[in-house]
């Protein structure tokens, strides 16, 4: 184990996959479920760097071109996500997930 | 030895701080720890020699978006976390479900850890610096995957509209209106 061992960062990233889900299972608030996104999100990334780092052909940045589109994608996520909140929190006056059963209130 | 010191500081941050925001009550709490665990997110970009990606972490991880979830955050109206408790089988559920999910990680990194092709952990010094540098990344996305890269261009567009017109304040127009009154 250590900095220059694919191991140890697959078992970082498994780590935070795990505990992403976890967030997104057990929270009952909106927010928390986009955090336990993120952190899942994250771990692709990391998965996808340390691959390209360690396996990839010699000389690629294979693995970095990918995590780059990762991100993207997190970043759009992230917006429609805290858009949808904000509608919600129009209509509900809160995010209490328990609460929004119903497209119109 | 100072490096390996450094790598486990990070990783610590990084599970650590997810642990941490996946369990506290306290939204903003839970938020700064996320900013931890991206932020040592970054610091293993470091070592895994993607400087370029560690860079755009810190400015789009923890410089955006973490800051749109703490503005977030005050949409809740129990931001402390003293009132919205999860159900106790939610809990269980959840600690079921997270389980399962970790056991199937683990397999799946297994299974590519074995059978990925094995190159050299070490590499020349120039071809690391190449590898370093981020021209690489930009003669792929401006490459063969321009396509792709387009279409992210795109994807960023519509999640900018779709965020606006979520957001549109939308009204039953009267005649009054339409007269511009």
């Amino acid at each position: 184990m250590g900095p220059d061992h694919l191991g140890s960062y697959l078992a970082i990233a498994a780590a935070l996959f795990t505990t992403g889900v976890l967030a997104v299972c057990t929270r009952r608030n909106a927010i928390g479920v986009l955090i336990g996104i993120e952190l899942m999100l994250n771990a692709a990334a990391l998965q996808f760097v340390a691959y390209g780092r360690f396996r990839a052909p010699l000389g690629d940045s294979i693995g970095q071109a990918a995590a780059v589109f990762v991100i993207v994608v997190a970043a759009a996520e992230a917006a429609v996500a805290l858009a949808l909140l904000f509608a919600v929190y129009r209509t509900l006056r809160d995010i209490d997930l328990e609460r929004t059963r119903e497209l119109a209130a | 030895m100072l490096a390996d010191l450094l790598f486990w500081i990070c990783a610590l941050a990084t599970v650590g701080g997810a642990l941490a925001s996946a369990l506290l009550p306290n939204l903003v709490h839970a938020a700064l720890c996320l900013g931890l665990a991206l932020s040592g997110v970054a610091g293993l970009y470091l070592f895994l020699e993607a400087y370029y990606l560690a860079c755009v972490q810190v400015i789009v991880y923890v410089g955006g978006i973490l800051i749109l979830i703490l503005f977030a955050t005050l949409f809740s109206s129990d931001i402390l976390g003293r009132f919205q408790r999860s159900p106790p089988w939610q809990r269980v559920g959840g600690l079921c479900v997270a389980a399962i999910a970790g056991a199937l990680a683990v397999r799946l990194g297994q299974v590519v850890y074995q059978h990925a092709a094995t190159l050299e952990h070490q590499r020349p010094a120039q071809l690391r610096e190449a590898i370093a540098a981020p021209g690489g990344i930009g003669d792929l996305l401006t490459g063969p995957w321009l396509i792709p890269f387009l279409l992210a261009s795109l994807l960023l567009t519509a999640a900018l509209l779709a965020a606006v017109a979520l957001v549109q304040r939308y009204r039953h127009r009267t005649p009054k209106d339409v007269d511009g009154s």
